[in-house]
C-alpha cells in the first residue's frame, strides 16, 4: 500500500463539517468523522473545532498516547500501519452499529499512522450526546471494536537508535 | 485476484501484494492453500488470520471473485 499523507471519511467530513452539534433533533442521525492521518494529532485544535460547531451536553474525549514501554522493555516510539480503506469502513460500521443502542450527536476519530514517539497521541477521540452516559458507553463500545475489528496494526516498537532507520 | 499482506505477514511475504492474474474464483480455503504452497510459513498464521473481501470480514467458505481485493487481516492492535 502506498501510504497516503491521510485517509478522511469523506462522506461524513461532508454531512458533518457545520452543524450545531446537539442543536439536531433526537431522530437525527449521528455525525461521524473519521481521519487516519501521518502527522501529530492536534489535541489543542479539537476543542476548540466542537466548541465552533456549538457543542453543548456531554463531550466524552479519550486520547490514547504511546507508553514508554511494550512487552517489558523501553521504547522511544512506536509504528501503526493501517489498511485504510477498510479501517474507515469498519469504524464507520461499528459506529453506526452503536448508536443504534446509545443515541449520540457526533462522534469523530483521528488515529495516526506512521511513527508515533512515546508521550504522543496515536488515538483521539470525542463523543458528544446530550448527556454523558449515552457518549461514555459509545465511546467504550467504540474502543472494544477498535482492538477487535479495526485494521490497525502497531508494526513494531522501535528503540533508542532505530527511530530514524525502522528496520524494513 | 489482488491479495494484500499486513503487519508481520509482510515479512513473510516479502511484499505488501500479490496479484493472481489468470484465476477464476476462489474460495477462501483455495486462496490459503495456495499462499501456503507459496510460503509455507503462512500455514502456521492461519488460525490467527481473518480473510477480508473488498474491505470487508468474510468466512473462509465464502467465493472470491478474480476482481475481488483480498486482505489477510492479522490480530488487530490500533489504539
Amino acid at each position: 500500500m502506498t501510504p497516503t499523507l491521510r485517509s478522511t471519511d469523506a462522506e461524513a467530513l461532508a454531512r458533518g463539517a457545520s452543524a450545531g452539534v446537539d442543536a439536531m433533533p433526537a431522530d437525527q442521525p449521528m455525525h461521524i468523522r473519521l481521519q487516519l492521518i501521518h502527522e501529530p494529532i492536534r489535541l489543542e485544535d479539537r476543542l476548540a473545532v466542537w466548541r465552533s460547531e456549538g457543542l453543548q451536553g456531554a463531550l466524552v474525549e479519550f486520547t490514547g498516547v504511546v507508553r514508554g514501554e511494550e512487552d517489558g522493555r523501553r521504547i522511544v516510539a512506536l509504528e501503526y500501519e493501517a489498511y485504510e480503506r477498510m479501517a474507515l469502513k469498519v469504524m464507520r460500521a461499528a459506529l453506526h452499529q452503536l448508536g443504534q443502542h446509545h443515541p449520540c450527536s457526533a462522534v469523530e476519530v483521528i488515529h495516526r499512522l506512521g511513527i508515533v514517539p512515546v508521550g504522543e497521541a496515536a488515538i483521539w477521540v470525542g463523543v458528544a450526546s446530550r448527556h454523558r452516559q449515552e457518549a461514555l458507553a459509545l465511546l467504550t463500545g467504540f474502543m472494544e471494536a477498535l482492538k477487535r475489528d479495526v485494521p490497525v496494526w502497531k508494526r513494531r516498537a522501535l528503540s533508542a537508535g532505530s527511530v530514524g532507520n525502522p528496520a524494513r | 485476484m489482488r491479495v494484500l499482506f499486513f503487519a508481520h505477514l509482510k515479512d513473510v511475504t516479502g511484499c505488501e501484494e500479490i496479484v493472481w492474474s489468470e484465476v477464476g474464483p476462489l474460495t477462501g480455503a483455495q486462496i490459503w492453500q495456495r499462499l501456503a504452497r507459496q510460503w509455507p510459513a503462512m500455514d502456521a498464521l492461519r488460525p490467527a488470520t481473518r480473510l477480508a473481501r473488498n474491505c470487508e470480514f468474510v468466512e473462509v467458505e465464502a467465493l472470491f471473485q478474480p476482481e475481488d481485493e483480498v486482505a489477510l487481516i492479522p490480530p488487530v492492535s490500533g489504539g
